[in-house]
């Protein structure tokens, strides 16, 4: 599974131009199931087990991850951007970005620490303010590389480090994502149904339609979520842990689980020796929150690999917390077809 | 154009060499020096040559190091503690990839909170660097095994070209200087001249200069042509500060730096068509010409600076022409300098 995460981290799929995470997905699964591509561009995929499901489980991971769209190129060949999700201008600020289809290098531009007065020198700018720098000298110049509306990612390769830890640009979540295909190349023992989103990060948009496509009984929603393990961070607030299997959450800014199912999830991973851990504080939000109105309503849960520095270009994850994850979500889907 | 001066711009710069711990870049410049005179390291580490001449004794100095951080406790968990080296731009840290210089190099990652768990109120707010660390992924005693207080930290970024000639990536402050310098020598190969050379590449530049001021005692030199990086026109820079990327080298006047050599190098570039700018300093010059100025007797000291963007960054942007363009103009000004004695 580590190949497939890093691979899958590596390839540009801001929201909206999330094709190339689709094909390199697709190139994975065609020859063991039956996928379909949607109006929106979500991957649906069902894969035959060994029995028919009493209830039909669909498992979700969204393609898409956060980034730049560019919006206007000035006289002097600088590219103003937007940022597509939530980006941070403290994580943009002095970082080599790989702007548009043919990733033309950039960075973007920061006024030097010495020209910088008392009061600047710990004031972060707004974003509107920050421009990516390719090097052009002019619209004209800048207009041969890229265009407005092109996208831009970090440019920022998978790193394998310290004690089975992995930094990758797209972590959140190629890492889901990766837990998805793995189970479709492996047996299962009830037929069960996969959604790779699209446009999660701008407002749960691709999920919507997926679940309605499906029209599934449960959906587990197999995410990243933020581990704010780190110091100065005191224990109530760091979310999760690395290390500690995959975060299940109770309740986020998008979902209040079914609290039954939670408590299943929970006994099942101790019942089976799997790790996992409760995601410990409200905050965020992902797919389940438009999955679980689907229609007359699915019962949904979310299971989360800890990721530190999210929406940056080095997430963070531990391995084996994505190998836990994996495990816990394979007996989850095989319970709830079968309850 | 100009592809043999970015691979040595791009080998010199991809070797660490944060102040105080420059030995790899160093080395990497003392092989290349080595290749038009004698050359050895002195008591500071900095990078010495000279090749004899019956005329003008000439000093040609850029400084080898380049900003970083140090490493100031490992913690109970095994995140790294630090403080910066040189003017390193905490605005820029968070999140950010780097290498600690570790018993072996490790990677690791600068600490932040995702816009999740992120206060509106502490949007604007940049962290104090002592109130950041780095992860290097490892249990504390493993960390602590690997890494000890003092060892150095230098920003991750690889080295890239961007449009046209320009080229982005750490440490070009100053190895675009070692570079031009490096340059300029082999443009006097084919350049005839009776001057004797000294090049000093200095250690601790950025940490305040005592590389330079020990370069320049020993160097004893009549002059200095100092090659140093300025500020670079961008979006956010007054005019007044910044000079225009791929326009010219600036030759600086500044009361520390000498004045008949500063219009020496105008006359030059003027009559010659090399581009050039002017670069106007109201005190000390905040370079290594200020210490060399300074050192044994004195020396007159000339500054020529190459326009940079976003320094002290991992995104450090110049243009190959201006670095080619100040090795051209400082070899006329010691072919003429020989005629002129």
């Amino acid at each position: 599974m580590k190949q497939l995460i890093t691979e899958l981290s590596a390839i540009p799929g801001v929201s909206g131009r999330e094709s190339e995470v689709r094909e390199f997905i697709i190139s994975k699964i065609k020859d063991v199931s039956e996928y379909s591509v949607d109006a929106l561009g979500n991957l649906l995929v069902m894969k035959k087990g060994k029995r028919r499901p009493s209830h039909k489980v669909m498992l979700a991971a969204h393609m898409d991850e956060v980034g730049l769209i560019i919006s206007y190129i000035t006289e002097d060949g600088f590219l103003k951007f937007a940022p597509v999700g939530r980006v941070l201008p403290r994580v943009l600020m002095g970082r080599p970005v790989l702007v548009g289809s043919n990733a033309v290098p950039g960075a973007i531009g920061v006024k030097p620490v010495h020209l910088l007065k008392e009061d600047e020198k710990k004031a972060l700018p707004e974003t509107d303010s920050l421009y990516i720098d390719i090097g052009a000298f002019s619209r004209e110049e800048a207009r041969g590389l890229v265009k407005p509306g092109d996208t831009a990612v970090f440019c920022s390769n998978p790193v394998s480090f310290g004690d089975g830890f992995m930094k990758g640009r797209a972590l959140d979540d190629r890492v889901g994502c990766a837990v998805l295909v793995e189970m479709i190349r492996g047996d299962l023992e009830f037929d069960t149904w996969f959604a790779f989103t699209v446009q999660e990060e701008v407002g749960l948009r691709g999920a919507k339609t997926a679940a309605f496509q499906i029209n599934p009984d449960y959906a587990i929603v197999v995410e990243t979520t933020t581990a704010a393990d780190i110091p100065g961070v005191n224990d109530e607030k760091r979310v999760c842990l690395l290390g500690e299997g995959p975060a299940v959450s109770f309740m986020d800014r998008s979902t209040t689980y079914d609290h039954r199912l939670y408590q299943t999830v929970m006994e099942t991973a101790a019942a089976k020796g799997i790790k996992a851990q409760p995601k410990t504080v409200v905050a965020g939000g992902n797919d389940a929150g438009v999955i679980h109105t689907s229609r007359a309503g699915v019962r949904t849960l979310t299971v989360s690999v800890p990721c530190r520095y999210l929406h940056s270009a080095s997430c963070v994850i531990k391995e084996s917390d994505a190998a836990e994850t994996a495990k816990l979500v394979k007996a989850l889907a095989t319970q709830f077809a079968d309850a | 154009m100009y592809k043999e001066l970015r691979d040595l711009i791009f080998e010199l710069a991809k070797k660490p060499g944060t102040a105080g711990d420059e030995h790899a870049a160093s080395h990497a410049a003392l092989e290349k020096l080595s290749r038009y005179m004698p050359a050895t390291l002195d008591a500071l580490g900095n990078v010495r040559g000279g090749l004899a001449g019956p005329g003008a004794h000439i000093m040609l100095e850029a400084h080898i190091d380049q900003i970083g951080l140090i490493v100031t406790r490992v913690d109970e968990n095994g995140f790294v503690m630090f403080e910066a080296c040189g003017g390193a731009d905490t605005r820029v840290l968070e999140a950010h990839e780097v290498t600690v210089w570790g018993k072996s190099p490790l990677f690791g990652v600068v600490v932040t909170l995702p816009p999740h768990l992120s206060k509106k109120e502490d949007a604007a707010k940049a962290k104090d660097m002592s109130d950041l660390a780095i992860d290097t992924g490892l249990p504390s005693g493993q960390a602590m095994a690997l890494i000890r207080p003092g060892d150095r930290i230098t920003l991750n970024g690889g080295h890239r070209a961007l449009a046209g000639n320009r080229i982005c990536g750490p440490a070009l402050d100053d190895r675009i200087g070692v570079a031009a310098v490096l340059r300029c020598l082999e443009l006097l190969k084919e350049k005839p001249h009776d001057c004797r050379l000294s090049v000093v590449f200095s250690v601790q530049e950025e940490t305040g200069g005592s590389g330079a001021a020990a370069g320049g005692y020993s160097a004893q030199a009549d002059e200095a042509l100092v090659v140093d990086v300025s500020f670079a026109s961008a979006p956010d820079i007054p005019k007044e500060k910044s000079a225009e990327l791929g326009k010219g080298p600036m030759p600086g006047i500044a009361p520390s730096l000498d004045t008949t050599m500063w219009e020496r190098l105008l006359e030059i570039a003027d009559r010659h068509r090399i581009p050039a700018q002017v670069e106007v300093m109201g005190g000390g010059t905040g370079t290594d010409a200020d210490k060399i100025q300074n050192a044994g007797a004195g020396i007159r000291a000339a500054l020529i600076s190459i326009p940079l963007r976003n320094m002290h960054t991992a995104v450090e942007i110049a243009d190959l022409t201006d670095v080619e363009n100040a090795a051209v103009l400082m070899a006329q000004y010691i072919a003429e300098r020989g005629k002129n004695a």
